[in-house]
């Protein structure tokens, strides 16, 4: 029922009211900090003044909520790998010769592999946790408070070639058919008595890599009939075309551009000279 | 002489890959504002015809071309295509991929904005193409938000926004419902005929195509085989029929007539026509009493499916089904009709408990759907969804065939017996070792089949199975419907295509708006002419044609088929014919 589409928040806010231009340097700037702090405290923080703004541009908590529990088992993964089993890595990095246990396995942990679970290992998976969850977060806080027209042109203001942009914009176009796509062929395969409901993860996922195959192939006939359209509409991505809307850069776009300049030279002064934002442990409650 | 506007010389054309000629030494000039139809089986050439008048075919293609194509004077090998794409709009099949933005209005502007149209410019035709397509008041919206036929005129806007000398459109209704169909009939008959636009339009539609094209070109094994009007073309029933097209059915009728030497001077293809012929006939014939029909058996023994006050309400809303109560019991051959949203789709998944009542149950064989997992019905009911390429997802047309034998927990032994015997039955023992989605649509479809009648289900839906298909191909599948009703399975059909149901289906559910307008056996239910039409359905020329009859004669005739209508007259004694 109903097709799945790009939709832009519907709240009319600060953000929806600025140009793609300035949001697509945030993007880029809280990409590049995410990726350089290594810090829990700062990369939590980080992860939830994120929150906040994707909140108050107006995303849904319910998407925030989906979001978060769909990277859950990922984020107890990252726990579970490096408190457990990343012992010289992080030993290595914080230059220490003993790790502080939260807990041990029983027998030494000859069973396991591992002695048990580091605090500095926690606390590195920690900042992992965090580094993904804010690049999660800016995309949409960028993309979904823009509408689709002044993204494209934006883009193509921002230099970036017409080909990337349209290929982008007919991303947005046809992602949700892709979706669809997956959704019959899921279904399809229970009327054919696959059982889906009472599989495994492990099953389930042979499942889906079962609909990778119809899907290319699907993707690469619909990409042909989609080339005979372009061209039958003289689309050359030439980026020498005119452009029915267009994006203007007010005050405040300018204003917020040097802000976060201001703000993304200051976090590399204070790393590179200070060493703010670097990896260190922010407490150790008990050690086994 | 009318203006030329495109000329094809001698054109023959072979795709890189094809094993031989798709167009075999073509000729033909199309007239300003003239309205060509092309017509022709699956494989003629009809498409790739279309795309020589664009240049797609053959500088995007390569190919080995021969002859030569100009519209409005330019050649369409020695000028660029986006330089053809002033001259020739192109509106194509499927309505999904062939819009590519996010906004009606951004669709439109967007082969402009290619053309470095002023942006000024592009503002002012943009209401102007939108109010000849109906669709004033889109343009802010998501082309995805729109129905199957506003998406069709959307695309016939985005087409006329480049002021093209010709309009191609290729197939635009075959994944229309009636109404969707008539609505672009409609728009490109009054752009056509109030604009003056020249339109080329391929389409397996023969009632609409003798109603509204000016000339018709006949395509098979890409020749082109004949050409001239609708009235000239389509009473050629025979050479149709040799080429696997269906003339409209008024032609059918009258056609049979002549055969047997009745009063047919001219042979009507317009229904219209058709009723003024029919007089001349009864003046000239003998009729028959109206045929005696055996009622079909009734339905006895405990229903198979018991739906009792049914309601469905989708998340976002919308009421699809508004307190539904029917039986359907073993062993019938039930068709269910009715326009897009009329909520006959959502009647049949809760069969198969893929959508859940919000009201009322569902029950099989007296025990509830919901009590049921989609698995565990899929072992009764097998369902034959309209677009085969979302059915198929193995690597070979014989493990297709056995997925769902294994998935069942099936031994070897019996996966290995019961996929060799639905592949024998659908032909497919020669290619089982191939890609399904390697082969044609027809055979595609029929690999699905074979997986679902490996499962011997005692229940079959086919949703929409001949939408997409030539006449030959809708016809084959039908045929195997009757097969497995014949061998004691129960079938449900749901589809627009009226026309090709006489012959299968026994009894006919009519919805509408969410409720059951008419549930009556088949020729009961497709001479009630006015339920039909308020769901947007349009009984068979037959049909109209038996009313008219009725009302000429005074006596019911329930007929539903051509043939059954050529069999109620007799020469007179002594008449020459």
């Amino acid at each position: 029922m109903g097709m799945m589409k790009y939709r832009t928040v519907e709240k009319d806010s600060f953000f929806t009211r600025l140009d793609f231009r300035p949001k697509l340097l945030m993007i880029v700037i809280v990409s590049v900090v995410a990726f350089l702090w290594e810090s829990p405290l700062l990369g939590a923080a980080l992860g939830v003044f994120l929150i906040v703004a994707c909140l108050l541009a107006g995303l849904k908590v319910s998407y925030i909520r989906m979001l978060l529990l769909i990277m859950l088992p990922f984020y107890v993964l990252l726990l579970v790998a490096h408190g457990i089993f990343d012992e010289e890595l992080v030993l290595n990095y914080l230059g220490q010769e003993r790790l502080h246990y939260m807990f041990r396995f029983p027998g030494g942990g000859e069973l396991f592999g591992a002695a048990g679970m580091s605090w500095e290992g926690f606390w590195y998976g920690v900042n992992i946790i965090f580094k993904t969850l804010s690049l999660t977060l800016v995309i949409p806080l960028g993309i979904f408070t823009t509408d689709v027209d002044r993204m494209i042109v934006g883009m193509v203001k921002s230099r970036i070639p017409y080909k990337i942009t349209f290929i982008f914009s007919s991303t947005l176009r046809f992602f949700p058919l892709l979706f669809e796509e997956i959704g019959a062929i899921i279904q399809a395969q229970r009327l054919r008595g696959l059982a889906v409901e009472d599989m495994n993860a492990i099953q389930k996922v042979k499942v889906y890599a079962k609909v990778a195959i119809p899907l290319i192939l699907s993707a690469m006939v619909k990409s042909q009939q989609l080339e005979v359209v372009l061209q039958s509409k003289a689309f050359s991505g030439s980026p020498d075309r005119t452009y029915l809307h267009s994006s203007d850069l007010t005050r405040t776009d300018y204003l917020l551009g040097g802000i976060f300049l201001f703000l993304f030279a200051l976090v590399l002064a204070l790393y590179f000279l200070y060493g703010v934002g670097k990896y260190s442990v922010p407490f150790i409650a008990w050690e086994a | 002489m009318a203006d030329v506007i495109a000329v094809l010389d001698k054109v023959s054309y072979k795709y890189p890959r094809s094993p031989g000629l798709v167009l075999r030494n073509i000729s033909l000039e199309i007239y300003k504002g003239e309205f060509l139809g092309i017509i022709g089986p699956t494989g003629a050439g009809k498409s790739t015809l279309c795309l020589t008048l664009n240049g797609i075919v053959p500088q995007f293609y390569g190919g080995d071309f021969y002859g030569s194509v100009h519209v409005s004077g330019l050649d369409t090998v020695e000028n660029p295509i986006s330089k053809l794409a002033c001259c020739v709009g192109s509106v194509f099949e499927d309505p999904e991929t062939q819009l590519i933005a996010t906004s009606v209005e951004n669709e439109i502007a967007f082969p402009l904005e290619n053309l470095k149209v002023p942006v000024d410019e592009i503002r002012r035709r943009i209401p102007r193409v939108l109010e000849m397509v109906r669709l004033s008041g889109y343009e802010k919206k998501s082309p995805a938000e729109l129905s199957g036929g506003q998406k069709q005129r959307l695309a016939i806007a985005a087409g006329l926004a480049v002021q093209p000398s010709l309009l191609v459109l290729d197939e635009p209704t075959s994944q229309l419902d009636p109404v969707g169909a008539q609505e672009v009939f409609a728009v490109v008959r009054e752009l056509n005929r109030q604009f003056g636009m020249t339109i080329v339009m391929c389409s397996h539609a023969a009632e609409e195509m003798a109603e509204h094209a000016d000339r018709l070109a006949l395509l098979a094994g890409g020749r082109l085989l004949a050409l001239g009007t609708p009235d000239e073309i389509y009473p050629q029933v025979q050479l149709l029929e040799e080429n696997q097209v269906r003339p409209p059915q008024v032609c059918s009728v009258f056609y049979s007539l002549r055969q047997k030497r009745l009063p047919v001077q001219n042979i009507p293809v317009r229904l219209e026509e058709g009723k003024q012929t029919l007089r001349s006939v009864l003046q000239g014939g003998r009729l028959l009493p109206p045929p005696a029909f055996p009622a079909p058996p009734a339905p006895h023994g405990t229903p198979l499916f018991s739906v009792k006050n049914l309601r469905h309400v989708y998340p976002d809303g919308t009421q699809a089904l508004h307190g539904i109560s029917l039986d359907i019991r073993k062993g019938e051959y039930v068709l269910i009709i009715g326009q897009n949203g009329a909520g006959k789709s959502t009647l049949v998944k809760h069969f198969l408990s893929i959508l859940r009542p919000t009201e009322g149950s569902v029950m099989i064989d007296g025990v509830d759907t919901q009590q049921l997992k989609v698995s565990q019905l899929a072992r009764r009911i097998g369902y034959v969804a309209q677009n085969p390429d979302n059915q198929i997802f193995n690597e070979t047309v014989e493990k297709e065939v056995s997925f769902a034998l294994t998935a069942l927990g099936h031994s070897p032994q019996v996966v290995a017996e019961r996929t060799l015997a639905s592949l024998q039955a659908m032909g497919l023992e020669e290619v089982k070792d191939r890609h399904p989605l390697s082969l044609p649509k027809g055979e595609r479809a029929r690999v699905v089949i074979a997986a679902i009648l490996a499962m011997q289900p005692e229940i079959i839906i086919f949703d929409e199975p001949t939408t997409g298909q030539d006449y030959r191909g809708a016809r084959y599948i039908l045929d195997i419907s009757r097969q497995l009703h014949q061998m004691g399975k129960t079938v449900i059909v749901i589809t627009h295509h009226l026309y090709l149901m006489p012959e299968y289906a026994q009894r006919v559910i009519v919805m509408g708006k969410g409720t059951i307008l008419l549930d009556a056996p088949i020729r009961a239910a497709y001479h009630d002419t006015q339920t039909l039409e308020s769901t947007f359905l349009t009984p068979p020329q037959a049909v109209l044609l038996a009313k008219e009859l009725e009302r000429l004669d005074g006596r019911a005739y329930p007929l539903l088929t051509p043939a059954e209508l050529a069999g109620c007259f007799e020469r007179q004694n002594g008449h020459l014919g």
